[in-house]
């Protein structure tokens, strides 16, 4: 039958055409979910909401007259994404016209490829369709703002496709200057006062819910769930970054001339115990010096600088004086109670004092003199070295200060033979710090001062907590014990080890030598390592910074003597922080010159209120100036106030005197200046001269009439 | 053998279609419940209070129930007896519109009813055009394969796709097209059909090939289609001319039709639609309406496939067995617009992925191929190309709903059918599924 083929045919076509485009759908929809699956779930992660962290300015690191020791600065990572729809655009008409020109421009900025390599490079993404290809590795802010000037970058990111990774890197701006101090920030690992006022400096993280649209743009969802991050406070220390420079080029001087090992030098200000310089150079294995350990913060064999616990022993145990006789020989060895002791030079006569014996550093007159006051009870001799703190950590703001150690002193003969061999420094671990803590207190009269190193932490200009000198303890020997230590130490630099490097000095020094023969690490005994040191406070008669250098030598260095090695470093310092600081010791002074108002002034502040003033009080007043700035000066001229132009401009420093608080206040923070004032009234003394560039953050203090 | 006779109505019922229709509904709620749940609510307080849009989407399908109840319980010899009368009525519905019309989302093709529901006329003239066609082509004295039959026909199916078009309602005039599919059935001669996908082809052809390589390509199958024919050219010369004219028509359109089409006719964003779909970007400065607002100051936005990109994302991220359900994060993110009515299925394709969609697919194709079996176990002429007609509607709207949430048709506004939110829609079908199955009831009763 015709007509029911007919009809049965156009049946099976419908059955057909349906089952067609399901099987198109189904295989549609099979396309979609497994081949593309991956894609369009990332596309779906991306477009979802998720927390992102905003990162916290961490803060900055000063030095005590406002140096930045260390800061936060951008740098960044220059992607490309190939693939970006504006440079593709038009089958890449934009990349075409700007490769050969860009290829030019970044040749000349980074210098590392030629232009045709550059262009090479760009071609070779761009054909690859790279969505992500690393141009440049961190290059800085300067740089990068030099990058956006170029042609295709210029478009902007959609256009040019080219996408600026931000981070922030920490820069010490001086460099080995104290670094091992200043410290590290990184992720795996922070030392120093990066570490130990990291919860400071870092600030707290905020967080927000965004949400990725596009190419990867996030957008905030919603500003109530936004928890802004809070920077990081700055922290102030007591470092000077004057004395800091003195102490690193002495001791750097000194350290690559006896290629030693490594060596420490602190600075301390005796009256508060504020470190005011701290450097530590280890050698290199290419023979240079770098910031590389704190030895500061190291317990070594200190050597003869011990001597002093060991003569403010004796001293407070009543027992002795600092003249009484001791029998040392002409021999340079002698058995002292359980031991023998050798001195490495023969001394001038057999019977020293005491005073001798320290001035002199005799191993075996000290000895003798411990062996004699403690030998019967020798944990004595342990309780006042407790008492000196000798036993615990000064309690320095600094991480990784080491534990002192002390060996056990009990009657038995081991115990004495620790004992004796204490007195005049070996067996016994101390840190550098701590024996200058020591000294310290000697120095100033009795009074142990915490050595610290931050002074205060500041939060946008405004002091959040102020550290002040924290004394440890007072009176812990007698004023006698004391002015008969003081004199000791004078004897050292007037005729003992250190008579002829102090020889000609205008100031008086007090202080002690020591050297130490060091086995450390794979060095023994024998293998002639020492550590020179010198610990000392100046000027004697008043004193205002206690110092300590201490070198380690290379092995059978020739000069390894405190006085020898360590002394000239010591002797550097000294000298130059006497000539800078201790001879004019009173506080410096801005210099103010006050004079009656009426005869010669000089105000600035705001055009408008210094018209609308003059209009007001009926004073007739000239104007010089073109009236374009928003800042006007006032002066006298011929008998009448003139107004003249004032233009403060942002990149340097502007004349602030004859301003009022809030005027200068206005154009200092303008300008992203930290401001500090002292007194009130007009501005009569600024500590960054008027026309010098100022940056970001600087601080200046002001100085009111 | 009436219901009048006290006899059992169920009897003849086609209980699969039944069962089918009450699976479907069922997944179109939960569907629905799966793009607007939020947690913290009680489901079932939510459920029950009717202000959310599955609750209201519940109290639609109760009031089907009864429409449904209502349907078969009533004479299968109603609608014969109405049907033109109905068309007639639906016709005017489509017509008031104009005058008492309420404008959603752009198209005045709702009447406003009472309780703050719309009356969509065009969805319910479906329904009335698939009697009034199954009327008119079981006429005795109607003879499908002549022309003049075929073209009242065709005249009866597109009147209210016409209409449709003047309310701005594309999609739902499309519909209408799949009328085509039961006359094909009938007896209309294939090359209408041929011609109509030829054209589509060339359309699609145009948009993805460069256009003077699809000349070329034309042109040579021209010159094939010339040398192979070459005899039968010679011995009747107006076959030359017959195919040259072809060949002309074709290139007029690919050079000149489709690209002033596309420019003047479409707006913007519908020229956008279809280019996307074949993966290209629409030049929107070419068009004229574009130019139009331009003129008027007013800020032309340029139309993206957004809705496609986020709906692909839906189903994409759905995978082999689906985020589960509940757990779709582009459907809980609301990212996929108008998810709750025109991209329903996204929600179910991120729920339940690939082996979900399967199912779902099977569940609509079972449903066609039941309806298919059904017309054709008809003795009536009526009955049966009234089956055509439902069977043709909701293929149509299957095919074209699912296929542009997946991106191979253009966003067309139109619903899925029995699953998308919309009072309208789920009555339309009802009411068409009901009555066929009626009328399948009564298939022994007379020849119509």
């Amino acid at each position: 039958m015709e007509v029911k083929r007919d009809i049965l045919w156009r049946v099976y076509l419908c059955y057909m055409v349906v089952a067609v485009v399901c099987v198109l759908i189904i295989g549609k929809a099979f396309y979609i979910q497994q081949v593309q699956g991956r894609y369009w779930r990332s596309m779906s992660d991306s477009l979802h909401q998720h927390i992102e962290e905003i990162d916290a300015e961490r803060g900055t690191i000063y030095s005590e007259d406002g140096q930045m020791l260390s800061t936060s600065i951008p740098q960044f990572d220059i992607y490309i994404d190939f693939a970006a729809d504006g440079l593709r655009d038009k089958s890449g008409k934009r990349f075409r016209e700007n490769v050969d020109s860009l290829s030019i421009c970044l040749s000349a900025l980074f210098k590392d490829h030629t232009e045709a390599e550059y262009r090479k490079l760009l071609k070779d993404g761009y054909r690859e369709k790279d969505r992500y290809f690393l141009l440049k590795r961190k290059i800085s802010f300067r740089e990068y703002e030099q990058l956006r000037a170029f042609p295709l970058v210029r478009l902007g990111k959609n256009k040019s496709g080219f996408i600026a990774e931000v981070r922030n890197i920490r820069l010490n701006p001086y460099q080995m200057l104290a670094f091992r101090t200043i410290g590290l920030d990184r992720d795996s690992f922070k030392v120093g006062l990066e570490m130990t006022y990291d919860s400071i400096l870092s600030g707290i993280k905020g967080k927000r819910l965004v949400r990725y649209i596009g190419g990867g743009v996030s957008v905030p969802v919603d500003d109530e769930l936004q928890v802004e991050s809070e920077n990081g406070k700055d922290i102030i220390t007591t470092l000077d970054v004057h004395i800091q420079d003195i102490a690193e080029n002495a001791l750097m001087k000194t350290m690559v001339q006896s290629e030693s090992a490594n060596g420490t030098c602190i600075v301390m200000e005796t009256k508060t115990g504020k470190i005011r310089a701290i450097a530590n150079l280890g050698r290199r294995t290419d023979g240079s010096y770098w910031e590389d350990y704190n030895y500061a913060l190291r317990a070594t064999e200190p050597g003869s600088t011990i001597k002093l616990a060991t003569l403010l022993s004796v001293l407070s145990d009543g027992g002795t004086t600092i003249n009484d006789p001791v029998e040392v020989g002409m021999a340079g060895n002698t058995f002292v109670g359980v031991r023998n002791i050798v001195d490495a030079e023969p001394h001038p006569k057999a019977v020293l004092s005491v005073k001798e014996c320290f001035a002199h550093s005799s191993n075996i007159g000290m000895g003798k003199i411990a062996f004699k006051e403690f030998a019967s009870r020798p944990d004595r001799f342990r309780t006042y070295l407790h008492k000196f703190r000798l036993d615990t950590l000064t309690g320095i703001d600094l991480l990784g200060e080491e534990k002192p150690r002390l060996p056990k002193m009990s009657r038995n003969n081991e115990g004495l033979h620790a004992m004796v061999t204490m007195s005049f420094g070996y067996a016994i671990q101390v840190t550098p710090l701590q024996t200058l803590t020591l000294y310290n207190a000697i120095a100033n009269n009795g009074v142990m001062m915490k050595p610290y190193l931050v002074s205060s932490v500041v939060n946008d200009g405004a002091v959040v907590k102020q550290f002040e000198p924290t004394v440890l303890q007072e009176n812990f020997v007698k004023p006698a014990v004391i002015k008969d230590a003081q004199e000791c130490m004078r004897a050292v630099v007037t005729e003992g080890t250190a008579m002829a490097l102090f020889k000609g000095s205008p100031y008086t020094v007090a202080g002690k030598t020591g050297t130490a023969n060091v086995a450390d690490g794979k060095f023994g005994y024998d293998d002639g390592v020492y550590q020179a040191s010198f610990v000392g406070y100046f000027p004697a008669d008043n004193p205002q910074y206690t110092c300590i250098v201490v070198i380690k030598t290379k092995p059978h260095a020739i000069v390894h003597f405190g006085g020898a090695l360590a002394g000239p470093v010591f002797r550097e310092i000294s000298d130059r922080l006497y000539a800078m600081y201790v001879k004019q010791s009173a506080p410096v002074q801005m210099a103010i010159i006050s004079k009656p108002d009426s005869n010669y002034y000089s105000y600035t502040g705001m055009r408008k209120e210094m018209k609308a003033l003059f209009n007001t009080l009926q004073i007739s007043s000239a104007d010089s100036g073109a009236g374009n700035s928003d800042w006007a000066k006032v002066y006298r001229r011929q008998d009448k106030p003139t107004v003249a132009d004032f233009t403060v401009g942002n990149k340097q420093m502007p004349q602030l005197e004859g301003m009022g608080l809030k005027d200068a206040l206005y154009a200092c923070e303008n300008m992203g200046l930290k401001v500090t004032v002292k007194g009130r009234g007009k501005v009569a003394g600024q500590s960054i001269m008027a026309g010098q560039p100022v940056a970001k953050g600087q601080i200046v203090n002001l100085q009111l009439n | 053998m009436s219901t009048s006779n006290g006899v059992n109505i169920s009897k003849g019922i086609d209980w699969t279609m039944v069962l089918l229709y009450a699976i479907l509904v069922s997944i179109g709620i939960l569907c629905i419940f799966m793009v607007e749940y939020r947690s913290g609510t009680s489901w079932v307080t939510s459920f029950l209070t009717g202000k959310t849009n599955y609750s209201k989407q519940l109290l639609f399908a109760g009031i089907c129930g009864l429409i449904a109840i209502f349907i078969l319980l009533s004479d299968s010899k109603l609608y014969t007896a109405f049907a033109n009368l109905l068309y007639a009525f639906g016709i005017l519905l489509m017509l008031l519109t104009f005058v008492i019309g309420k404008n959603i989302n752009g198209s005045r093709s709702w009447i406003p009813l009472a309780g703050g529901f719309n009356l969509q006329p065009a969805e319910l003239c479906k329904i009335f055009a698939a009697l009034a066609l199954a009327k008119f082509i079981s006429r005795q004295d109607i003879d499908f394969s002549k022309p003049k039959s075929q073209i009242i026909a065709a005249v009866i199916a597109l009147s209210p796709a016409a209409l449709s078009i003047l309310q701005n309602e594309t999609g739902l005039a499309l519909v209408y097209a799949s009328f085509f599919i039961v006359m094909f059935r009938e007896g209309l001669p294939p090359w209408i059909l041929i011609v109509g996908f030829s054209f589509g082809a060339l359309v699609v052809a145009t948009l993805v090939v460069e256009p003077n390589l699809l000349a070329i390509i034309l042109t040579a199958i021209a010159g094939l289609t010339i040398y192979v024919m070459r005899r039968m050219i010679k011995r009747n010369k107006n076959l030359l001319v017959f195919i040259l004219l072809i060949w002309a028509v074709c290139v007029g359109v690919q050079r000149f039709a489709v690209p002033y089409i596309f420019n003047n006719v479409f707006q913007c964003y519908q020229s956008q639609r279809i280019y996307s779909m074949v993966g290209k970007d629409y030049d929107c400065s070419k068009n004229r309406s574009a130019k139009n607002e331009r003129a008027a100051d007013k800020a032309v936005k340029k139309p993206d496939d957004y809705n496609v990109r986020q709906s692909k994302i839906a189903i994409g991220s759905g995978g082999i067995v689906g985020r589960g359900f509940l757990k779709g994060t582009q459907t809980r993110g609301k990212y996929v617009p108008e998810q709750h009515t025109d991209f329903i299925f996204t929600s179910l394709g991120e729920a339940f992925g690939f082996i979900g969609c399967f199912v779902f697919l099977g569940i609509y194709l079972l449903m066609l191929f039941r309806i298919i079996t059904i017309a054709e176990r008809q003795r009536s002429t009526f009955s049966r190309v009234y089956a055509y007609s439902v069977a043709s509607i909701m293929f149509f709207h299957i095919t074209v709903n699912v296929c542009m949430t997946i991106g191979l048709f253009p966003i067309i506004g139109i619903p899925l059918p029995l699953i998308s939110y919309g009072g309208s829609s789920l009555l339309t079908f009802t009411i068409l599924i009901f009555i066929l199955i009626r009328l399948d009831a009564d298939r022994q009763m007379v020849l119509r």
